[in-house]
């Protein structure tokens, strides 16, 4: 092996040692579903459930939730909404799928204790018509 | 291999040279006054280098520790759209731009300042079959481990690309990485047919007059053509990385960057130094099927019938193991498919034009025609990724910079993506696949005309109907709804 490889090998090392911290924090204690109306969901506007709820599933109520939607195709610009709480831990919001495919929302919540929590969930097969 | 009289005359070795006799009023890009002087420094290809290279570090330190959203890395954003989209540009408008500035192979200079090779690559490895291999092999493996969606595993294909490079090119002379593996550069290379730049003679009488040959031995200063394509023989871009070491070696200033007809290289079947006769090449004429039809394979991974494929085939097979699937669909796609149409297009022209070449000789030397119409394809998908998502990398960089405590740029917009609106865009892929099938017919004919003069339009006629068979699917796949998938199956 010659040097250049093992200065190669260094410096894949010190890449892959230097791990960033690039998401938000999940809450283990805190239970997210997501529904999405069409079922199956489908390119166009869609409304998208998200519900709350504690591991006792009592219901998680005055939290302000954040839905990003993303295509895992690089490239495609993101979508966003703002849930609104329809009922005790339930949250809705409109989202408008612009592509079909595979997708995953990032659910961002701030919770009533101040405590945030941000979870991503993936949307597998979004038909395109 | 056998031949008809006229093929055996168009497969003489040319005493004079194939470009024209004396230099004319042609465009050059040398010519131009801060591009031409610009491209003439020595140092021309490692100032286009070292920023790449700078991107492509970044690109695999993001990929390994950043976001594993592709969305959200630059490592796969930068790679499968803008990547791909100004390389595919380049070579429309220019010539083989990409493999000029091409980052990997920096740090393999860098080794050969310090060591030089003293091996040949063994005879049985120059050609092009370890590439198409790897080429066949990176199309599958490029949909089944969803690549465009894993930052992690497109930061690992730069730094195996690079390893590769600076590995092979240190073992072995010359520039068998570029001429015989990447197969990137094979991509390139058979792109670059079409396009309407060319590294060439200026004048051939300085070329007969010259002795010191420094185009292809090199001197003191600059490397001679470590392709092995002597300028005085060279015909066309392939093989050709435009590295520039010819024009940079020149005492004469003999050789330029010179304009022509996109793709009119594929109407000549002269013999060009470093690869040979076209015609004889099997390897070579396997390269530019591949090329067509992955570029069909690739667009076809994309739109929701092979979903509903996979579906019926995971049921028929009785497995929800993908590998199998897909690797059968790429076995069709780019093998069986292929000597099927290939096939019964050699038979019906040698039969009906009365052909006495063999029909091995008879498809290697039509399946060059398929190169415009494979390229408009590629173009089309290509584009469409590039303009849809071409601002993405504003978000990206505005993310990355932030993360660092840079707040110059601004606060991320990510809403910020396409450069052209969606009802832009099928115009757009079906005006190149458009063009891509008038370049294949026009091609195919003069082929036709050269190879069968007695009956071109018998000769031909196999041929246009091919062409237009896979034009039309290239129009159905374009006119589909683009399904980008990563993660599900069937």
């Amino acid at each position: 092996m010659r040097i250049q490889h093992y200065l190669l090998f260094a410096f894949l090392l010190l890449l892959v040692a230097c791990s960033r911290n690039t998401g938000g924090q999940d809450l283990a204690d805190v239970q997210v579903d997501l529904s999405i109306n069409p079922d199956p969901p489908a390119m166009g506007a869609s409304v998208v459930t998200v519900t709350l709820e504690d591991l006792s599933n009592v219901p998680i109520e005055g939290a302000t939730v954040e839905l990003e939607g993303n295509m895992n195709h690089a490239g495609m610009a993101p979508v966003f909404s703002e849930a609104n709480e329809t009922s005790p831990g339930r949250y809705e919001a409109d989202l408008d799928f612009t592509m079909g495919g595979d997708w995953f929302m990032i659910v961002r919540a701030q919770l009533s204790d101040g405590r945030t929590l941000e979870r991503q969930i993936d949307i597998g097969n979004v038909r395109s018509s | 291999m056998s031949g008809s009289s006229s093929s055996k005359e168009s497969l003489v070795v040319p005493l004079q040279p194939v470009t024209p006799p004396s230099r004319g009023p042609g465009f050059d890009v040398l010519d131009l006054p801060i591009l031409g002087r610009f491209l003439r420094w020595r140092h021309a290809r490692m100032s286009l280098q070292i920023p790449l290279f700078i991107i492509a570090v970044i690109m695999i330190w993001d990929g390994l520790t950043g976001s594993q959203l592709a969305p959200k890395n630059l490592a796969t954003t930068i790679t499968w759209v803008h990547y791909r989209g100004l390389l595919i540009l380049g070579l429309l408008v220019a010539g083989n731009l990409f493999c000029m500035a091409c980052p990997f192979m920096l740090p393999r200079n860098l080794a050969r300042r310090f060591f030089q090779p003293t091996r040949m690559l063994p005879r049985y490895l120059r050609n092009k079959w370890a590439a198409l291999v790897i080429l066949g092999l990176f199309f599958f493996l490029y949909e089944l481990f969803d690549l465009w969606a894993t930052p992690w595993w497109t930061a690992w294909v730069i730094v195996i690309y690079f390893a590769a490079a600076l590995a092979i090119d240190s073992l072995f002379k010359g520039a068998p990485f570029c001429k015989y593996i990447c197969p990137l550069g094979q991509f390139n290379f058979a792109s670059s047919l079409v396009s309407p730049l060319e590294v060439k003679v200026r004048d051939p009488q300085i070329c007969h007059s010259c002795r010191t040959k420094d185009c292809i031995k090199g001197n003191d200063r600059v490397n001679g053509c470590e392709l092995w394509l002597f300028q005085e023989r060279k015909v066309g871009n392939m093989d050709c990385t435009f590295c520039l070491d010819c024009i940079h070696a020149c005492p004469h200033d003999n050789v330029g960057i010179s304009a022509r007809i996109p793709g009119s290289e594929l109407l000549t079947n002269s013999f060009r130094s470093g690869i040979g006769w076209f015609s004889r090449r099997l390897d070579m004429s396997v390269l530019m099927i591949i090329f067509t039809f992955g570029a069909l394979i690739n667009a076809f991974g994309m739109v929701s019938p092979v979903y509903a494929l996979q579906a019926w085939m995971a049921e028929v097979f009785n497995t929800q193991n993908e590998a199998p699937i897909l690797g059968s669909i790429f076995f069709f796609g780019l093998v069986i498919e292929p000597l099927i149409l290939l096939t019964v297009a050699g038979v019906v022209t040698q039969r009906w034009a009365g052909q006495s070449d063999s029909l091995l000789t008879i498809i290697t030397r039509y399946a060059y025609a398929l190169v415009p119409l494979g390229f408009g394809v590629w173009v089309a998908h290509y584009l469409f990724h590039f303009l849809i998502g071409f601002w993405t990398f504003v978000p990206l960089t505005q993310s990355l910079l932030a993360e660092f405590g840079i707040t110059v740029l601004g606060t991320p917009r990510w809403e910020l993506g396409p450069l052209a609106p969606e009802g832009f865009l099928n115009p757009v892929e079906w005006g190149f696949i458009g063009l891509g099938c008038f370049g294949s017919l026009l091609i195919a004919y003069q082929i036709a005309r050269r190879d069968a003069p007695q009956h071109p339009w018998r000769a031909f006629l196999p041929w246009a109907v091919l062409v237009l068979l896979l034009t039309i699917v290239g129009f159905w796949l374009m006119a589909l709804p683009m399904e980008m998938r990563g993660t599900s199956f069937g």
